[in-house]
């Protein structure tokens, strides 16, 4: 009797402390996907890709900020007087301090590249062919010399005006305890090509991804050609830039719109002729940002506060079909505003709209510009011009210089988030005097070179990572 | 052991009188002497031998003695006597009880203790003590009775948790409710409910124990009593120890009580009547600038709005509640087993419309030896609870709480036709009277608890325990609104949820005694497994006639699923050992491992040291033992672990992003293979005595108790791909005193008048916010229509600091309202208000009073609880000075400023008030939130034994209690417990009072 009950509770003490082995203390999540199982494979991995495009839709970045902060701070917009919902008025005023500075931008900048160097770090283990990898890893690649190259632009000085300066830390692995020191603005640039080369040399020239309903809002050879020329642009690489923009014009894959096209282009529900690269708005979008949206905020009927300038609708002669980008508003005579965001009819009010990041008139301005500088393109600037001007109702150049380019640069892509870059890099001040200009005590003019083409790296980074410097001009104050 | 020495003593003594019978025979009754109650069981030895009987139920006995026999009497729990015989035939014996012995014994971790052993600070209380109180759960009998265990209500609704706090607040994200152990098995204290505990937040509830059903709840204070609990200890243990069978034929008592209930609103708070706000809104047009007798104005308000009569919406939305409950139990048993088993019913319809509570339980506690060294047992409870709630707690125009106070008086309740009038358009359309004859909030709630334990004891000294145990709890949530009530639109939602636990449980203790050392070790081992799951499906526009998701259209309805589960196992050891009954060591140490933990910390080890002296045990102490019967001092140091956390944050997790039209993952929290406890080391000092054979008892603690690796979300570079990260980085101390002090003022025979107390002091410090400056405290009510919280977590200062805008006061000469800016000048407009820190929520100082007057049959009992030196934010007066002429207000409103010179009243009501100067928020409204309330009075009546023999009666015992009759604050509020944060947020249902009558009878 003692024996068996001695062996009976022997027994239970021992079946209780192994049964609970190590496994009994394993309890993983069911309804989120731990990291090792989300990329164990290649479904995995590919979810991993689509959702890393996610932040790039977000307000705080292509989905609204990144075009319309820059288009206040270059002299496109306006602070409208009008419609004031209190919004925009930062960037018009160029007050930009360690406290209030782009920190979404820089935040959404590495959520994508930790998004895209997990996947690129998980790729090797995973079973699937090589291609299915490469054309993977090209996308991740492309994304972060994307987020990265966005990063320095907004925080560095202009590679073509100081490129040993600090620019932003290029992660390529995301490591939780990390704490990075700024690259310099060339070390971003270089980083940044290199991944973009080797996007180019691996992946399948005719792949897109098919999980996005645009194909215009994914990666393929093209996008990566095309983000390329631009960057080369911005560094003063001429024959470069010029040989990309050739690559992606006669792939014969986009087609400029004409002039008939042109006005309605812009609120389709997919992008389509000249549409390289765009946000596809939606609705559903995990980043919707609903009253936030770009198309509430470009309405005069919603918040309406950018307004378009004078001096922009100045420079177009009568009849560019450009002019009907822009609208006016019955309770606010004489003011415009663009339309290129007017809303794709998924919703009523607010409504939401695709952002074009990438077209194909961008790369004829950059090959032009190139070629008056010198690049050998097997066609000439005045020719790449006249592709535009021809498609947009307005009259045909004879020659151009630099300055018609620029000015071509300018109409042609305004209000899509490109001229305050091009004045950064072309080393131009800015200067806002006359037509509706609201004369504000700051800013209204900014020299160039100055400090103020750089913002503050925020503060909140700066507590955290003590390796960052901050930029000349700003003052941290550290806890 | 005494017991079994006793028990075969007594079955020895009886086998002898069947061998010796003769002699004179000598009978009579061996009853308590403190009440007059038999005591069955009680030997009678004749000295010098070994006969001896035994009483029976009844207490008579009958003994065949020689006539010059010395007789001794001797049960549990009673002071032995001895009579000599003298020849008398009836001898009846009143047994003195042994208050020393019966206090000796304390249910601590994983076994019981002699109360000289205990070396950690611990407060416990019996059964009796929480039987007659007229309340729903246990936690609510708790409030004020103990030193340094502080229970607050954020709700008066029937069938609410209560937040425990025992020695202060140690954590910001992990819990902060103490460890639940029913029957020596943890259980689940929070509340599963969907609907019904709105506005309260958080805390613990033990709706599911009826109280009858206990033998006594011990409380586990510092680190050496709660450290063998290890991971779980960190805030405290409440032992709960339900009632064991007791042998003898069954005995039977059956409970009932009645009662009626009423909102406590000491300070006659009420909204205001139409005349008054007539007036009230005449002023506020006359100050800005309005005719109220013009019609053609925008605030036109003629005396006739009066004419077709007024409602007074406090008086039509609330009712008198009641209470009433019955319970039977029974117990009885033999030599070899023993059982108790009851059954009860408990109904609270409350105060307000559509609220209501109903509870069953029933117990089967058993036992049983097997053989002489192997013993079996099970603990068996079921409870079902069902409980109707309206939408209280939050802004919604259908809670009463709220919308009484902001109904217009000239708004009528019913239609001409007797239906409810719902053209109330200062309440949105809503007649909360309709919403809570029409809609549905209810929760069903299924629990059982049961375990079973073995134990074998191969030889006295040696006992191998295994308790094993299951708790099920299952919860059925329906809401429903109606489309009369909800413009047109029905809904329905249904949830399911099931939470299962198993928990095994296996201990090896040893104990003996080798001449004056004495010893006792304890190892064991410990393994839990938890599973939770939810489904719960949104079915918009049902069809009223049939309510249900069927008449839903499909593609509107929407599913909510939730899943988790932990797991947990330990081991565990204690050593006791004490010399001569004058010093006493203890040690514990426990490691835990739990799958809520980063894989590099799934182990934690909490461990513990405590010693005590028995000065009074010295024998240089024996000549005071005449004056000061006990003296010990204890003192103690520990570490134990707080794993208050959701499952799963130690995993780095991949959540769906949409983006592009099609859903993919995006990182959404990241990795934290460190994530590990929180750690609590605590020391404790104290002192315990008594006086004058204990007519004076007490015990006085001081403590620190230090929070370290305390869970926060530390922000973290954006280079690491994410902006916060949650960590073991905090700190924040608590340091007490506590005192506890009973006494008999007067003891007779026949009357007896007792007085005690307990006061604490807590005093919290943020140590570490890992470099944030502050933190906005995680208050589960705050969001919606509820908006942000007003209490902060401050480095350098005590835990909970309101921050709230500076309010001036009134402009004597205008009757404006003023705030300070931030650069101290004074102005009326509210957004330029500066904020500022200006005090706690946490009480300088907490405790209870307690009294009790007997006279023979006659008892009459008072307790009250006080908090003294808090602030609170009474928010819910909605004294906006005119700003909102659509709704009412209260007579709070009414002092305000009429002509200059007046100060220290509310600005002059101006309508449509541009300055608007009601900021809910602000030091307008913050108060001395210090109270003090009788919590119970209760008068009892015990039919003497003289009478109750002659109807064949155990005891019939008859009282009336009132509970919470009257509370002293100066808060402008109903009441003034408003939770462990001190502020009104959305609008919980107001604390109640309650009168009430029973009777207990037992047979």
């Amino acid at each position: 009797m003692k024996k068996t009950l001695a062996y009976i509770f022997g027994a239970i003490a021992i079946l209780s402390a192994t049964s609970c082995g190590k496994d009994f203390l394993e309890r993983a999540p069911k309804l989120s996907l731990s990291n090792a199982i989300a990329l164990a494979d290649y479904e995995g991995c590919d979810k991993a890709v689509h959702g890393a495009y996610y932040y790039i839709s977000s307000t705080g970045w292509w989905g609204a900020d990144r075009v319309i902060e820059n288009e206040m701070r270059s002299g496109n917009g306006v602070k409208s007087s009008a419609v004031n919902s209190n919004r925009c008025t930062q960037g018009y005023n160029w007050n930009y301090t360690d406290d209030n500075t782009n920190t979404a931008m820089w935040a959404y900048c590495y959520y994508t590249a930790s998004a895209v160097n997990n996947v690129i770090d998980a790729l090797d283990a995973i079973e699937a062919s090589e291609q299915d990898k490469n054309n993977l890893k090209a996308e991740c690649l492309f994304l972060r010399a994307f987020a990265h190259i966005e990063n320095v632009l907004q925080f560095g000085q202009p590679y073509t005006y100081k490129k040993d300066s600090p620019g932003v830390p290029y992660v390529f692995h995301t490591e939780s305890d990390a704490k990075p020191a700024r690259n310099t603005v060339e070390e971003v640039y270089n980083f940044a090509i290199a991944d973009l080369l080797e996007a180019e040399k691996i992946i399948d020239p005719t792949y897109v991804r098919k999980s996005s309903v645009d194909p215009c809002s994914v990666v393929n050879i093209y996008t990566i050609q095309a983000l390329l020329s631009r960057i080369y642009l911005y560094m003063g690489e001429w024959q470069k830039s010029a040989d990309y923009a050739t690559k992606v014009i006669e792939s014969g894959k986009y087609k400029m719109w004409t002039a008939e096209e042109y006005p309605d282009v812009w609120t389709a529900d997919k992008g389509s002729g000249e549409v390289i690269f765009e946000v596809y708005g939606k609705r559903s979008n995990g980043t919707y940002g609903n009253w936030d949206d770009i198309s509430w905020l470009t309405n005069p009927e919603g918040y309406g506060d950018p307004q378009v300038s004078d001096e922009l609708l100045g420079l177009y002669e009568e009849g560019d079909i450009r002019l009907e980008t822009y609208r006016d508003f019955e309770k606010a005579p004489g003011c415009h505003w663009t339309t290129k965001y007017a809303g794709k009819g998924d919703n009523a009010a607010p409504d939401c709209n695709n952002v074009v990041i990438i077209r194909l008139s961008e790369l004829y301005l950059n090959r032009a510009e190139a070629a008056v500088h010198g690049a050998q393109t097997g066609s000439t600037a005045v020719k790449d011009i006249n592709v535009i001007t021809s498609n947009r109702g307005a009259a045909p150049y004879n020659s151009v210089g630099n300055v018609d380019i620029q000015t071509e640069r300018r109409k042609e892509l305004a209000w899509e988030g490109h001229y305050f870059y091009d004045l950064a890099r072309w080393g131009k001040s800015l200067v806002r005097n006359g037509g509706n200009f609201a004369l504000i005590s700051t800013n209204q003019n900014v020299e160039f070179p100055s400090y103020k083409w750089a913002l503050p790296i925020p503060k909140r980074e700066m507590n955290l990572n003590e390796n960052l410097v901050q930029n000349e001009g700003y003052t941290t104050t550290t806890e | 052991m005494k017991k079994v020495k006793i028990f075969f003593t007594a079955i020895a003594a009886l086998l002898s009188v069947l061998a010796y019978g003769q002699n004179i025979t000598v009978t009579g009754v061996v009853t308590d002497g403190s009440n007059g109650e038999p005591l069955p069981g009680a030997a009678i030895l004749v000295k010098g031998t070994s006969d001896g009987v035994v009483a029976d139920a009844f207490g008579n006995y009958s003994i065949n003695v020689p006539a010059n026999a010395t007789l001794g009497f001797t049960t549990i729990g009673f002071k032995d006597q001895e009579i000599n015989v003298n020849g008398r035939t009836v001898i009846n014996v009143a047994l003195e009880s042994d208050t020393e012995m019966l206090e000796d014994v304390i249910v601590v971790a994983y076994g019981t203790v002699r109360r000289e052993a205990n070396t950690g600070s611990v407060t416990s209380l019996k059964g009796d003590a929480l039987a007659e109180a007229p309340v729903t759960s246990v936690d609510k009998m708790l409030a004020g009775k103990m030193a340094g265990v502080k229970i607050t209500s954020g709700s008066g609704q029937p069938g609410s948790t209560s937040t425990i706090r025992v020695r202060g607040t140690s954590s910001l994200n992990a819990g902060n409710e103490p460890l639940w152990v029913i029957d020596g098995i943890p259980v689940m204290a929070q509340d599963f409910r969907q609907l019904s505990n709105a506005g309260v937040g958080g805390g613990s509830s033990s709706t599911f124990l009826n109280p009858n059903d206990i033998e006594s709840i011990t409380v586990l204070k510092d680190a050496a009593a709660a450290s063998v609990y290890g991971s779980r200890a960190a805030n405290g243990v409440i032992l709960v120890t339900t009632k064991s069978g007791k042998s003898g034929k069954a005995k039977f008592t059956a409970r009932a009580k009645y009662g009626v209930q009423d909102l406590i609103n000491d300070n006659n708070l009420r909204p205001l009547t139409g005349a008054e706000l007539l007036e009230y809104r005449r002023v506020a047009a006359i100050n800005a600038g309005y005719n109220p007798d013009d019609p053609t104005s925008d605030y036109y308000y003629p005396q006739s709005l009066l004419a077709d009569g007024t409602t007074n919406w406090y008086k039509e939305l609330t009712k008198q509640g009641s209470l009433q409950e019955y319970e039977v139990n029974a117990t009885g048993g033999n030599d070899k087993s023993s059982y108790y088993s009851s059954l009860s019913y408990h109904k609270n319809e409350g105060v307000f419309y559509g609220i209501d509570f109903q509870r069953f339980t029933a117990r089967v506690n058993a036992d049983a030896s097997l053989t002489k060294k192997l013993k079996t047992g099970a603990r068996i409870s079921v409870s079902y609870s069902d409980s109707n709630s309206g939408q209280m707690g939050d802004l919604y125009y259908s809670n009463p709480q709220y919308s009484m106070w902001s109904i217009l008086p000239w708004t009528p309740m019913y239609n001409p036709d007797g239906s409810y009038n719902t053209d109330i358009s200062e309440n949105s359309g809503t007649n909360p009277r309709a919403d809570a004859s029409l809609n549905i909030y209810n929760d069903k709630e299924y629990r059982l608890q049961g375990n079973m334990y073995l134990e074998w004891k191969p030889i006295q000294s040696l006992s191998f325990k295994t308790t094993d145990g299951v708790e099920y709890l299952g919860e059925y949530s329906r809401q429903y609104w109606d489309p009369k009530v909800h413009k047109g639109t029905s809904a329905a939602f249904n949830y399911w949820s099931y939470d299962i636990r198993y928990t095994t449980s296996n201990t090896i203790t040893f104990n003996d005694m080798f001449g004056n050392h004495s010893v006792r070790v304890l190892a064991g081992q410990e393994a839990m497994t938890d599973k939770f799951e939810l489904l719960g499906g949104y079915s918009p526009n049902v069809d009223p006639a049939i309510p249900y998701p069927t008449t839903s259209t499909p593609e509107d309805d929407q599913v909510e699923y939730s899943f988790g589960d932990e797991s947990m196992l330990s081991f565990f050891g204690v050593a006791d050992y004490n010399f001569a009954s004058k010093y006493f060591v203890q040690a514990s140490v426990r490691t835990d491992g739990s799958s809520l933990f980063g894989s590099k910390k799934k182990w934690g080890t909490f461990w513990s040291v405590g010693g005590s002296w028995v000065v009074t045990n010295e024998n240089f102490m024996k000549s005071t033992q005449n004056w000061l019967n006990q003296l010990k001092v204890r003192a103690s140091y520990g570490v134990n672990g707080n794993n208050n956390i959701s499952a799963y944050r130690a995993y780095g997790v991949y959540g769906s992003a949409t983006v592009n039209g099609g859903i993919g993952f995006l990182p959404s929290t990241p990795d934290n293979p460190n994530l590990s406890w929180e750690k609590n080391k605590t020391w404790d000092a104290g002192l315990d005595f008594g006086f004058f054979d204990n007519r004076i008892s007490g015990s006085i603690d001081v403590y620190s108790r230090i929070t370290e690796d305390m869970l926060l979300s530390k922000q973290v570079p954006y280079t690491t791909g994410f902006g916060s990260n949650f960590m073991n980085i905090g700190s924040l101390s608590n340091k007490g005193l506590e005192f506890q002090l009973d006494g008999d003022v007067i003891r007779t025979n026949d009357f007896v008048w007792s007085l005690g107390g307990n006061i604490a002091f807590n005093r919290s410090k943020v140590l570490d916010l890992g470099g944030s400056e502050f933190l906005e405290t995680s208050d589960s009510r705050a969001g919606g229509s509820n908006g942000g919280t007003p209490v902060r977590i401050v480095e350098g200062k005590s835990l909970y600091t309101f921050y709230l805008r500076d309010w001036y006061g009134v402009n004597p000469s205008t009757g404006a309202g003023l705030w300070w800016t931030e650069d101290d000048k004074l102005t009326s407009d509210r957004t330029k208000a500066r904020y500022i820190y200006c005090g706690s929520p946490e009480p300088k100082a907490t405790g209870g009073v307690n009294t009790s007057l007997s006279w023979k049959g006659f008892s009459l009992s008072a307790f009250l609880e006080f908090v003294y030196g808090n602030k609170v934010v009474y928010t819910n007066n909605y004294i906006d000075d005119g700003y909102d002429m659509t709704v009412n207000t209260t007579t709070a409103a009414l002092n305000y400023w009429t002509k200059p010179g007046d100060t220290g009243v509310s600005p002059q009501p101006v309508a449509d008030n541009p300055g608007a100067y009601y900021v809910g928020y602000s030091t307008r409204f913050l108060q001395n939130g210090s109270y003090c309330r009788i919590k119970d009075v209760t008068l009892s009546y015990t039919i003497p034994s003289t009478i109750t023999d002659k109807i064949k009666m155990n005891g019939i015992k008859v009282y009336v209690s009132a509970l919470n009759p009257y509370t002293f604050h100066g808060v402008t509020a109903m009441d003034p417990e408003l939770g462990t944060y001190g502020y009104t947020m959305g609008a919980a249902h107001s604390m109640v009072k309650s009168f009430i009558g029973g009777v207990e009878v037992s047979f």
